[in-house]
């Protein structure tokens, strides 16, 4: 069949559409290349001759830190930081190692390492970016360079924000730290449009909001010279200006915090939290020991890196968060409540009086008070801390029961804090003793333990103060939380918490409210006392193989209308009343005093815990 | 006594010769960009033995007659579309995106095969003389046919290569003889996302989709069609581009505005806009470029190659390229034009791929067009791709030896 001369002329048109582009497409070209070539070919040629066009980073400061009520706690200023741009023209193929009398000169100029310049240099010409070779210098040093600069190729002063902690160490385990990016990291990110020499949050708030932090670098485009110097900027390249970070508003409140750092203050190890118990909000967190963030802004030595992170005491732990212990007897609020909760006991219930020891299973269990409490009801009993009582309970209630309501408050868990790395803590179940000792291998007897917060629980000083609030509030779930507004991201709203109210009957909660306030008032805890306020806590002296006792103390007030929550755990110190309640006392008197009413000195943790009418646990 | 006389086949020599003389200056700019000492030094010696197998694949192609990959069409197609799985599963990745299937001393970048086999496909189907484009049961199984290539390699991701194959498409519904309106219509969801993002509002495209339906006039089910893509294109915009990560909306934004990415595209663009404009007329010499040498063009080999022709070569060099890869594809239409049926209908997809690589990758270079990755049809470093071409070209000369057929 012989196409139709129509279906011929047809197909000649579309040809001629076809041909009709690819003219003018490679004639767009050719203008393209016209221009480039000929037209501008004059500039162009002294660019690529004795010029160089290099994109120049601005860098954009992170977003503002807030405190509660508006106080700055972390922000940027500006720095100036020693640079060194790798020339990559020079530098394709040939030996990356710097000429040794450049390092010497360099590293005298800038008080630094020659050993540490050398490896910086060589890894930027490698990669071909922008190495800083010291930051934050002072206006001597940064000047001193400015002048030498054309004596020394590659060299140059960069204006960079720096990270800046206004109260130094305050509250350093919460807001976390920004470092510098590591090369493993820059390879890995930058895809998300990191670059050597980024800070990036490396814990707390810092890291785990990044993202809202970090701000959007800008850049320029410049022409430099051979030498590297600077000669003009250049104009095809458009200038972008950097964008900085959103800031954020979190629940921390300086006023709390700063009375929670002074209490602290003569701690080795321990932590301590402060919780709005209506909402779950960080009022305020130490840990101990601790760091100033400020050193990682400025860009740390690996010698100093490695005292910080590997050193013994591991300061750059979170004990608040990351740190677990047992909770001894401040756990005895979550069994009298499991006791109630379950109706094996009443407030008034009597059971066998204490005799300062307890047999079960042909074993001896003393109780912390060697002569013994006598009989005392469920209310009493808290109050005193007496552990014969409780051991009773525990076997009555046995673990399933005592389990559930411990995890109904969320214990064993995370508490979803919107800080990194929170460890679980740890509720131990009937099937993790099957599992661990085996199927019906394990007896009874440890419900004693568990029952006064000894034994395989665990928790974090966070989850101490989550309970006492949860306590304070009827059973209203919690979720701790420290952001508590996004500026400039309005729609920003922690999480609301997971779990449902824990159930429990009226007379239950002020039952337990009653126990808890008799603890300050006439209990364990009386050196918590603070005079016209009403305070209702629990202390706790947890066992501990290596060492003295960890003290700990949980608490709010006041007791009537809470509105602060407290908890401390102190490492190896002695009992919970004598060294963890006179803590809270300072706090709460700094807090809630005129200042005229206020004791005349802080009263320092006292080192002989037995002294002073020191009440047990 | 007999007279020897060699007696060649009837192929293509124009295009043959032009086709070899872009290979040519390849080698040469090859060879010069990978002199100088780095990571690259020396891969020229490997190009010239691509080269050789792409000639080798060429005269292969071609000596086998066209009627066979008719009939091999659609297993073609399979395997391709098995290999771009494939490609996603286990590929191999280079600069964040997986494109490339190792084969121990061969990297195989399988959407370099399913553009081939989708041109063999469509040329199958469109070679019918009943054919009515107008007709959904016609245009449609087409319209999937490319869909599926397309996205496969869109998630790689390889947004340049993925474009190419709707391009195919457009082209060969024009070929193939569909009417002019109903192709406007079929590029409505493009039109749709270019007016959202330039006005801001749908309504400019809601006017245009209106006049358009009312001037063509096509049948219900391309109406429909028309209505339901367009419909799901504007409710997808927002949707989709609120779903992703910021650093998907940063590459996003880098790939429309390369200038937004300081270290990466934008200065690539300045730096082989420098290298094109400093040669000047005639160029600095071979091997006598600068620019090349910045650590900065890390692809000056493969992607960026065209700027060192420009600052080595001078516009002289340019334009060479310029008119020869113009004969090449004036010669591959010409082809399309005297030939009938499935020949002609793979001649303009092939010419189809070919152009649109080398409109994409020029205009990148001179800074016109966004950084996309694309090589430069025979001049760029790259095995699969050279062989690739190779076998382009291949079946361009077949079209040549079989025409009268």
């Amino acid at each position: 069949m012989q196409p139709s001369n129509r279906d011929q002329r047809d197909k000649a048109q579309r040809f001629g559409v076809f041909a009709g582009a690819v003219v003018a497409g490679f004639g767009l070209v050719a203008i393209g290349l016209v221009r480039l070539q000929v037209a501008d070919h004059e500039r162009y040629l002294q660019l690529s001759k004795e010029n160089h066009v290099r994109p120049e980073i601005l860098r954009a400061p992170r977003g503002t830190i807030f405190d509660r009520n508006g106080q700055v706690l972390a922000d940027s200023a500006p720095s100036f930081s020693i640079v060194f741009r790798p020339f990559p023209a020079e530098s394709v193929g040939r030996d990356p190692s710097p000429d040794p009398e450049w390092v010497a000169r360099v590293s005298r100029l800038i008080e630094q390492d020659p050993a540490e310049v050398r490896r910086l240099v060589q890894s930027a010409n490698t990669s071909g970016q922008t190495a800083v070779l010291k930051r934050n210098v002072p206006f001597p040093i940064w000047s001193a360079v400015e002048e030498s600069k054309d004596e020394l190729p590659g060299v140059d002063v960069q204006r960079e924000p720096l990270r800046h902690y206004a109260y130094g160490n305050l509250a350093a385990h919460l807001l976390g730290y920004a470092g510098e990016i590591n090369e493993i990291e820059v390879d890995s990110l930058s895809s998300q449009g990191y670059r050597a020499g980024d800070l990036i949050g490396r814990t707390g708030v810092e890291r785990k909001f990044e993202d809202i932090l970090r701000g959007q670098d800008g850049a320029e485009y410049v022409v430099v010279n051979a030498a590297g110097k600077r000669v003009a900027t250049f104009k095809e390249g458009e200038r972008r200006e950097p964008v900085s970070g959103h800031d954020l508003v979190i629940t921390l409140d300086l006023k709390v915090q700063k009375a929670l750092e002074q209490a602290m203050a003569g701690v080795e190890r321990g932590a301590a939290v402060a919780m709005d118990p209506r909402d779950g909000g960080i009022l305020g967190l130490v840990s101990r020991p601790v760091y100033d963030p400020n050193e990682f802004s400025m860009g740390l030595s690996w010698d100093r890196w490695r005292e910080l992170s590997n050193g013994g005491t591991n300061p750059l732990l979170n004990r608040a968060i990351q740190g677990v212990y047992p909770p001894g007897s401040t756990f005895k609020v979550v069994t009298m409540l499991a006791a109630l909760r379950a109706g094996i006991a009443s407030p008034s219930t009597r059971l066998q009086p204490c005799s300062g020891r307890y047999n079960f299973g042909g074993r001896w269990f003393g109780c912390w008070k060697h002569a013994g409490h006598g009989s005392l009801n469920f209310v009493e009993a808290l109050e005193h801390s007496c552990d014969v009582y409780f051991y009773q309970i525990g076997l009555r209630l046995e673990l399933p029961r005592l389990e559930e309501t411990a995890r109904a408050l969320g214990l064993g868990d995370r508490t979803g804090i919107d800080l990194p790395q929170e460890k679980k803590g740890l509720i131990p179940s009937p099937a993790w003793y099957d599992k661990r000792w085996g199927a019906g291998r394990w007896r009874k007897g440890l419900l004693l333990n568990l029952a006064i917060g000894q034994g395989e629980i665990l928790v974090t000083p966070l989850q101490l103060a989550m309970l006492v609030s949860e306590a304070a509030m009827d059973g209203q779930p919690l979720r701790p939380h420290v952001v508590k507004q996004v500026r400039g991201a309005p729609e920003y709203h922690w999480q609301r918490p997971g779990r449902a109210r824990l159930a429990a009957s009226p007379t239950t909660w002020s039952a337990l409210h009653e126990a808890m306030e008799g603890v300050v008032s006439g209990g364990t805890a009386t050196l918590a006392r603070v005079p016209g306020l009403r305070i209702a806590g629990k202390t706790g002296t947890a066992q501990n193989p290596h060492g003295k006792d960890h003290a700990l103390f949980a608490c709010y007030a006041p007791a009537e209308n809470p509105q602060i929550a407290l908890a401390f755990v102190i490492e190896n110190s002695g009992h919970g009343g004598s060294i963890a309640a006179p803590m809270a006392a300072q706090v709460l008197s700094t807090l809630f005093l005129p200042d005229s009413l206020r004791p005349a000195a802080a009263r320092p943790p006292a080192v002989a815990d037995t002294a002073a009418g020191a009440r047990g646990d | 006594m007999t007279r020897f006389r060699l007696r060649l086949p009837p192929f293509d020599v124009p295009l043959a010769i032009a086709a070899l003389g872009l290979v040519v200056i390849g080698l040469f700019t090859v060879f010069s960009a990978t002199s100088i000492p780095g990571a690259h030094q020396g891969l020229w010696v490997r190009q010239l033995w691509w080269a050789a197998a792409a000639v080798g694949a060429a005269w292969l192609v071609a000596a086998v007659p066209y009627r066979v990959y008719d009939s091999l069409a659609y297993p073609t197609y399979g395997i391709s579309l098995a290999l771009l799985v494939l490609v996603l599963v286990m590929g191999s990745s280079a600069y964040g995106a997986k494109r490339w299937l190792d084969l121990g001393p061969l990297k195989f970048q399988p959407s370099e095969l399913a553009k081939i086999a989708t041109v063999l496909v469509l040329a199958r189907r469109f070679d019918d003389p009943k054919l009515k484009l107008d007709k959904f049961r016609h245009w449609f199984p087409a319209l999937v046919i490319v869909l599926v290539p397309f996205a496969l390699v869109l998630k790689e991701p390889d947004l340049g290569t993925s474009l190419s194959f709707p391009i195919i498409l457009l082209a060969m519904f024009f070929w193939a003889g569909m009417p002019v309106g109903h192709l406007l219509l079929g590029l409505t969801p493009v039109f749709n996302v270019v007016l959202f993002f330039a006005t801001g509002s749908l309504w400019w495209f809601a006017g245009l989709l209106a006049v358009l339906l009312g001037a063509v006039r096509p049948r219900l089910a391309m109406v429909v069609a028309a209505l339901v893509l367009n419909g799901a294109v504007a409710y997808a915009m927002p949707h989709v581009w609120n779903g992703l990560a910021d650093y998907q909306k940063r590459r996003i934004q880098t790939f429309l505005d390369p200038g937004n990415d300081p270290y990466g595209a934008g200065y690539q663009i300045i730096q082989s806009r420098i290298a094109i404009g400093s040669g000047g007329a005639v160029g600095k010499g071979f091997l006598k470029g600068t620019q090349k040498a910045l650590a900065f063009l890390p692809m000056r080999h493969t992607d960026f190659i065209y700027s060192v022709v420009g600052e080595e070569f001078g516009l002289l060099g340019t334009l060479t390229v310029v008119l020869l890869y113009a004969w090449l594809l004036m010669r591959g239409l010409r082809l399309a034009l005297l030939s009938r049926g499935f020949a002609s209908l793979m001649a303009i997809g092939l010419v189809t791929a070919l152009f649109y690589h080398i409109m994409v990758n020029m205009l990148m270079t001179i800074g016109w067009a966004p950084v996309t990755g694309l090589p430069l049809p025979l001049i760029s470093y790259g095995g699969t791709a050279l062989i690739v071409n190779g076998i382009e070209i291949g079946l361009l000369q077949n079209v040549a030896l079989r025409r009268k057929d």
